[in-house]
């Protein structure tokens, strides 16, 4: 007999761990460590092996071998398969978990600058897909959870900040009059500092959602804020600053290549001589006036915590500063927030609040042409040969085009915007009669925001206007009132707990914009309207409300931590429902089997934990308008009576008495594994979900002077296979490990309610970019393809259009020798069918290493500034360089591009196979080397400096700034003068005190 | 807790109420004033624009809207052609409006008087709404009440041509006479009895387009030609005597009561315009979208025509360089002269839709097909000449009634170029078809009608697309 002694500590924080179990292995000898985390004990065999094993940390199995004195290092259990999850109204054990729940922590976040919560996980769970809309400073992002399944009533997921449902809407949608804006607002959650933010869960199936009724079909991001621990004060400072460049330019035609291409087009036909290029001198590349090169980015954050037994406090204090990569863009945020939680005996108070104001300013850029243009649309457009400033030193105009000056756009044109949000919620919470315990929850969230455009006489339209002003003001404010009712009770090996609750919540929003223009001066911009010509003043406002009334139920019984079930039920009631349908019911039921704990898998040394999920169940979605149920009368179009305009109305809609949500019916299979001491962990998750009863926009007969009706009709399916690994690859002085997520999606429309097909989608002169129908995905493009260019020798009797070699040569799919619409097809899927993403963690000594790639296959995207590179308004704009460099010449017949003598000489066939653009990628996401200094000093605990790469390589084919971005927002991707994506380097530091 | 959920409307009205009081049913009224103009954004250019596109006049090129505009020019009509559906909707939504004024009107607090002149008013707009629907597509769906089914078919001919003469009657009869109405740009009786006739031309029906017309110069006697030509057309002179019925335009930001002619107008780089005295202003904008004049066109007017002043062979362009635009189709009409008003875009030009000249030659035109050439008949060209600054025809160098129908035809065309006349009075003459193939368009005869836009029919099945679309 011998007797080991050693001491078991972490193997992060060195520190060690009282409690501790050790066991030997094959036998009933235990022992555990004591307060100083060293144990003692006697084995029978100088080579059996011992297990270690401590809660949150990975189990250890170590081979004797004759030592007497074995020290342990146990590394945290990463995968924390016994963490506390918060899931709806309540938390619950990782383990006992039935649904499929997608948690992450503050440690598994994104790397680098995330302005907003989705950031921090794009990229990290499955099934889930989250697209930046563009590289905007706090730009518009788009989150589907398990695909889209709406068309009209919104496919974003809801939002719980503490257990608070927030409206997630933009406050002020309009841009301001003459002004270009992105097609999606900025980020409305930009307002919520992340650093503040503990962590995310993403419940995904039916079973996790459903109580969130009508407002869990597009899944539900919990996001639950840091709280004080048990402690003295611990004070954390983190600063970044870092410099933002273009990822990914696009290549126009320089001064020299322009004036050789369109000299060379023009001798071809392709215009007159008269517009041919003479000498320039210097020219100007357009684009790269547009961007802020090395765009600053810095951050600040400080916070406090700590408490004791009965109290506990979090607070902190957020700056965060970003310009865009695009001149006078820029984005900032001042938050702060106060967290306090109480308990005594059986009586629990508490509060989270944060108050933030965001500071926008915006550059005019986005969906518009011409005139109306924004600065990377004009800057592509406008003649390289050309200097900035004419002799009197005022911004060139080209003369060739009706476009103004991009510097004037960026100069002239201008807008800021001032948001301010707070949101709070307190409850109280309090036990009774032992297994009982009540909870009120009452919150509000209050945004209020201005905007402030003006045009000036830089600009064409500010010259033409005597200078525009608007003003945009709006609040959007929300209450709840909540009250739930818990039972929690042990019946030998048997759990029960069971919710019920009853919630309102009420939403209100109101506007006010105001314009002017005919200023005697620029001077007072937007801060005197009255200066402006009196006949010309607009102003609009409006007010609007919407409430729901809830009430909400769930039972969680385990048997023996085997057999978990699930079932809730929620009956929501929603005033933007017809009279004849307000409330709804959405059930759900959960089945989960936890094998591990099965004796005919215990036996199974390499399996720790083994958990069999099955879910169904129903959610809805009430993300319409209001007042869709009613007919009501609005603003009309003006008319001319008299000798001026009048104001009149106008009946709004056909009523639809019988409106209701959108149903989701999903059922997941699930599985959770741990192997080896959960040296390997991960989930496997299959689902399909069918949207019914979509709430469309049906078209109705045009001679009831209306278009469409919104109307409960037609079904969409969501179906995929979802994975996620997680392995400890290394553990000691260098540890390494790996996660990879992988998602397999498919989306396809089952029913339209007899409508043939709806075309949407449309950017600048493009319109009918993709189509909806029956059996398809959703916004799949529909359009021409293209087989190459007509060469001198083709057999020009197969078509009866007028081609001449070097035209683009369209499939006749009919073969009627004419190609027309009825020649288009499917060339394309919105979606990618297979999304990744790959996550490395190296630690060594005081270094820590985080690689983070990811990437979507199977996507494509129409770039519209390919568009209007085939299909140019005029001759003389300028394009995208490489098809026109490589054009086809009698002596260089090309197969690929076309001649662009005649590009309209087919009509504008805008959407074809040669615009609409694989978005694959792959992309070395984040790369993050970060060191933490060892510190003896007992009055600083930690500092860590680190450097981070985001956007370092992108392998793409894709003719524009980034594949991942859809600047159109939405389900139809179109790619139209984006905002850039950056190339951002960040430095950082992080102080504990 | 039903209260809760109570859906509060506080930035739109309900109808219930609203309706029953003069307010209301005047805002609506307004409304469907609005609809009947189609003058929101550039539709001022876009419903005249393909009555142009399609003949002799001119042709468009330019601009992203070009790839759509060849296809009228060439005669190449597809039911997803843009420009179709606004000159369908808006229609539409001034029958929809109207019909629920009908509606409403009965049960209302208006008085009596008020009672007839709403519903004079809500028929005149509803039948010049099928009016124009007809002559564009054909027959179409005959919606009179916000009660029928949302499915409705096409209409007969026999059906609407009947609805049209019978509503347009009944406006005559009631609406107020012209100059005694409420408010400029509201419904008069000339501007019906107008109508009248040219529903009666364009139908063939020339003994009643003769009647109405007779009465019409006996009736409506404050009408008279405006001396000047080519000072008709400006804001300035907006109030003329000449102008029965316009579709009213206003310089505004929004656009929505916009005449956006002038954009289209300024050939590229334009500084001035030395034979019309035009000198380009910087508050203007000069588009890529370009409206031009056909050189045979153009020459087809006599030297002395005073009408042919409002149009321009050359310019000066930004760097002082004179730019011939005759010889390469590319004469510039400047029509309706640029608003020294103006707002960005938009443009107060009122868009004439029935003059006194109009009623002229049409009388002209029924008494010729009638009877041949007269001299009442030759009378009435002739006071359309003299203005012009041309000799007045004689009859004895009238020789026929085809003779005389070809003068009218040529008379018409210089005296109404860009008002949107020429594809009906070609199509009356029995040349639109015709003239297209000899000027080499690829045109058929089942032309004579546009194809109905394909979202109307995808929207409602019962409505037959036109033959051979």
């Amino acid at each position: 007999q011998d007797v080991i002694t050693g001491k078991v500590i972490d193997a992060k924080t060195r520190e060690p761990l009282p409690g501790a179990t050790v066991i030997v292995q094959g036998t009933n000898l235990a022992t555990t460590t004591d307060s100083e985390g060293t144990y003692r004990l006697t084995v029978s065999s100088p080579n059996g092996k011992i297990t270690v094993s401590y809660v949150g940390f990975l189990a250890k199995t170590i081979d004797l071998a004759n030592q007497k004195k074995i020290d342990v290092e146990l590394e945290p259990n990463i995968s924390m398969l016994e963490d506390v999850v918060v899931i709806g109204y309540g938390t619950a054990k990782k383990s006992d978990i039935t649904g499929s729940v997608a948690s992450l922590t503050e440690k598994s976040f994104n790397k680098g600058v995330n302005v907003s919560a989705e950031q921090l996980i794009a990229g990290k769970v499955s099934g889930v897909q989250i697209i930046q809309n563009s590289g905007e400073p706090g730009g518009g992002i788009t989150v589907n959870i398990r695909g889209m399944g709406s068309l009209n009533a919104g496919n974003s997921p809801l939002y719980v900040v503490d257990g608070f449902p927030i409206d997630n809407s933009t406050t002020v949608s309009g841009t301001g009059a003459n002004f270009t804006g992105m097609r999606t607002a900025r980020n409305p959650l930009n307002s919520i500092n992340p650093a503040d933010i503990a962590s995310i869960e993403v419940l995904k199936d039916a079973s996790a959602t459903a109580i969130y009724g009508s407002r869990g079909a597009n899944g539900v991001v919990l996001i639950t804020t840091k709280r004080g621990k048990e402690g003295g004060l611990k004070v954390n400072y983190d600063t970044y600053y870092g410099v933002q460049n273009v990822m990914n330019d696009i290549d126009l035609l320089s001064a020299n290549d322009y004036k050789a291409v369109m000299n060379s087009l023009i001798d071809a036909g392709a215009g007159s001589a008269n517009l041919k290029i003479g000498e320039f001198s210097g020219g100007t590349d357009w684009l790269k006036r547009m961007y802020h090169k090395n765009a600053p980015i810095k951050s600040h954050n400080l916070s406090f915590s700590g408490g004791n037994q009965s109290t506990k406090y979090y607070t902190s204090l957020n700056y965060f500063d970003q310009d865009g990569l695009l001149i006078n863009s820029s984005n900032k945020r001042y938050s702060a927030r106060v967290n306090l939680e109480h308990t005594n005996k059986n009586f629990t108070v508490g509060t989270n609040i944060t108050s933030s104001y965001v500071a926008d300013s915006y550059v005019a850029n986005g969906f518009d042409l011409n005139e109306r243009a924004g600065i990377i649309y004009a800057a592509i457009a406008y003649e390289p040969t050309l200097s900035i400033y004419d002799q009197d030193n005022n911004y060139v105009l080209s003369k060739n085009m009706n476009i103004d000056n991009p510097l004037a756009i960026a100069n002239g044109k201008t807008s800021t915007s001032d948001l301010y949000r707070t949101l709070g919620n307190v409850y109280g919470e309090v036990k009774f009669l032992t297994d009982f315990s009540a909870r009120l929850n009452l919150g509000a969230d209050i945004t209020s925001q201005r905007r402030d455009t003006y045009v000036d006489r830089q600009t064409i339209e500010g010259r033409a206007n005597g200078g525009i002003a608007s003003v945009l003001t709006g609040t959007n404010n929300s209450f709840l009132s909540e009250l739930t009712l818990n039972y929690k009770k042990r019946f030998g090996n048997q759990d029960l707990n069971v919710l019920f609750g009853t919630t309102a919540q009420q939403f209100n929003a109101n506007d006010l914009t105001s314009q002017g223009s005919g200023f005697p001066s620029d001077a007072t911009k937007t801060d005197n309207l009255s200066l402006g010509d009196p006949t010309r003043f607009i102003a609009t406002s409006s007010r609007s409300r919407n409430s729901l009334l809830s009430y909400l139920g769930r039972v969680n019984y385990n048997i023996a931590e085997k057999y978990l079930l699930t079932g809730s039920l929620r009956i929501d009631g929603s005033s933007r429902f017809g009279e004849n349908n307000k409330y709804g019911v959405f059930p759900s039921f959960a089945f989960a089997w936890r094998l591990e704990n099965e004796e005919f898998i215990k036996n199974a040394e390499y399996i720790t934990a083994l958990k069999l999920r099955s879910s169904w169940g129903q959610t809805g979605n009430q993300a319409i308008d209001n007042y869709q149920s009613l007919t009501t009368y609005t603003t009309g179009q003006k008319a001319v009576i008299g000798s001026q305009q009048v104001s009149t109305t106008t009946p709004n809609r056909v009523p639809n008495p019988n409106l209701k949500w959108e149903t989701s019916e999903q059922l997941n299979f699930g599985l959770d594994f741990g192997l080896w001491g959960n040296r390997i962990t991960g989930s496997l998750d299959w689902y399909t979900k069918t949207t019914r009863d979509m709430l469309l926009n049906l078209p109705i007969p045009r001679t009831t002077g209306f278009t469409t009706m919104m109307t409960n009709i037609g079904s969409v399916r969501n179906s995929g296979f979802e994975v996620l690994i997680n392995s400890n690859n290394l553990s000691g002085p260098l540890s390494w490990e790996t996660t990879l997520n992988m998602t397999w999606m498919n989306n396809k429309v089952l029913n339209l309610g007899g409508i043939d097909n709806i075309f949407t989608g449309s950017a600048g002169g493009t319109a009918n970019v993709a189509i909806i129908k029956v059996g398809l995905p959703m916004y799949a493009f529909y359009g021409y393809t293209i087989d190459g260019v007509w060469q001198t020798g083709d057999d020009f009797t197969a078509t009866k259009d007028n081609v001449k070699p070097g035209d683009f040569k369209y499939r006749d799919l009919n073969g009627d020798k004419i190609v027309n619409a009825d020649d288009r097809q499917v060339i394309g899927n919105p979606f990618p069918k297979f999304m990744a993403s790959l996550t490395n963690n190296f630690t060594y000594k005081g270094f820590n290493l985080n690689v983070f790639f990811d990437g979507a296959w199977g996507a494509k995207m129409l770039n519209n500034n390919l568009v209007d590179t085939y299909f140019p308004a005029n001759l003389l704009r300028n394009r995208l360089s490489e098809p026109l460099l490589n054009r086809w010449t009698p002596s260089n017949p090309s197969a690929v591009y076309p001649s662009f003598v005649n590009p309209l000489g087919q009509g504008k066939k805008e959407v074809n196979t040669y615009t609409v653009e694989s978005a694959d990628f792959l992309r070395l996401n984040t790369v993050k080397l970060g060191y933490d200094f060892s510190i003896k000093n007992s009055a600083v605990k930690g500092v860590g400096v680190f450097v981070t790469a985001q956007n370092l390589a992108m392998w793409t084919k894709y003719k524009g700034y980034d594949p991942s971005i859809n600047p159109n927002g939405g389900g139809v991707r179109i790619d139209w003068n984006a905002f850039p994506t950056a190339r951002t380097i960040l430095f950082g530091l992080n102080l504990n005190l | 807790c039903n209260d809760f959920l109570k859906e509060e409307v506080f930035s739109q009205l309900a109808p219930e109420n609203y309706l029953k009081t003069k307010e209301g049913l005047t805002s609506v009224l307004y409304e469907t004033y609005a609809k009947a103009a189609n003058m929101n954004g550039n539709n001022s250019i876009y419903v005249l624009g393909p009555q142009e596109f399609v003949t002799d006049i001119l042709y468009q090129s330019g601009d992203n809207v070009e790839a759509t505009i060849r296809n009228y020019r060439d005669f190449n009509w597809d039911p997803n052609m843009d420009f179709l559906i606004q000159n369908w909707d808006s229609y539409y939504q001034c029958v929809r409006n109207a019909n629920i004024l009908l509606e409403n009107i009965p049960g209302s607090n208006l008085s009596a008087a008020e009672k007839t002149l709403y519903e004079a008013e809500a028929r005149f707009l509803r039948a010049v709404s099928y009016y124009k629907l007809y002559f564009f597509f054909g027959t179409v769906p005959l919606r009179t009440s916000s009660s029928q089914g949302l499915s409705l078919p096409r209409a007969s001919e026999d059906e609407l041509k009947q609805f049209i003469a019978a509503e347009l009657k009944f406006s005559l009869e009631n609406l107020p006479n012209p100059g005694a109405e409420a408010q400029k740009y509201r419904a008069h009786k000339a501007a019906a009895s107008g109508y009248l006739i040219k529903f009666y031309l364009n139908t063939k029906n020339w003994n009643e387009a003769s009647t109405v017309s007779a009465q019409f110069l006996s009736s409506f006697k404050t009408y008279s030609l405006f001396a000047t030509y080519k000072d008709m057309f400006k804001v300035d002179n907006e109030n003329n005597n000449e102008y029965i019925w316009v579709r009213p335009a206003i310089a505004s930001s929004d656009r929505v009561t916009a005449n956006s002619w002038s954009n289209v107008s300024f050939p590229d780089n334009f500084k001035s315009a030395p034979e019309v005295g035009l000198v380009f202003k910087s508050t203007w904008l000069n588009w890529p979208n370009e409206f031009r004049i056909y050189d045979k066109f153009y020459d087809t007017f006599e030297a002395a025509d005073k009408r042919r002043e409002l149009m321009i062979t050359y310019y000066i362009n930004a760097s002082d360089q004179r730019v011939e635009l005759r010889g390469s189709d590319n004469i510039r009409s400047f029509k309706y002269w640029p608003d020294p008003n103006n707002v960005g875009a938009a443009h107060g030009n009122d868009i004439p839709e029935i003059r006194l000249a109009d009623i002229l030659l049409s009388r002209a035109e029924a008494l010729n097909e009638l009877n041949g050439p007269s001299t009442e008949a030759l009378q009435l060209v002739n006071q359309v000449r003299t203005r012009a600054g041309l000799p007045g025809l004689k009859l004895e160098n009238v020789a026929t009634k085809e003779a005389f129908r070809d003068m009218i035809l040529l008379e018409r065309g210089h005296e109404f170029f860009n008002e949107g006349h020429r594809r009906m009075d070609l199509i009356r003459t029995g040349k639109f078809i015709s003239d297209a193939q000899a000027r080499g368009k690829n045109a058929q005869p089942f032309q004579l009608v546009f194809p109905i836009p394909q979202v109307v029919i995808d929207s409602d099945p019962v409505i037959q697309q036109n033959p051979n679309y």
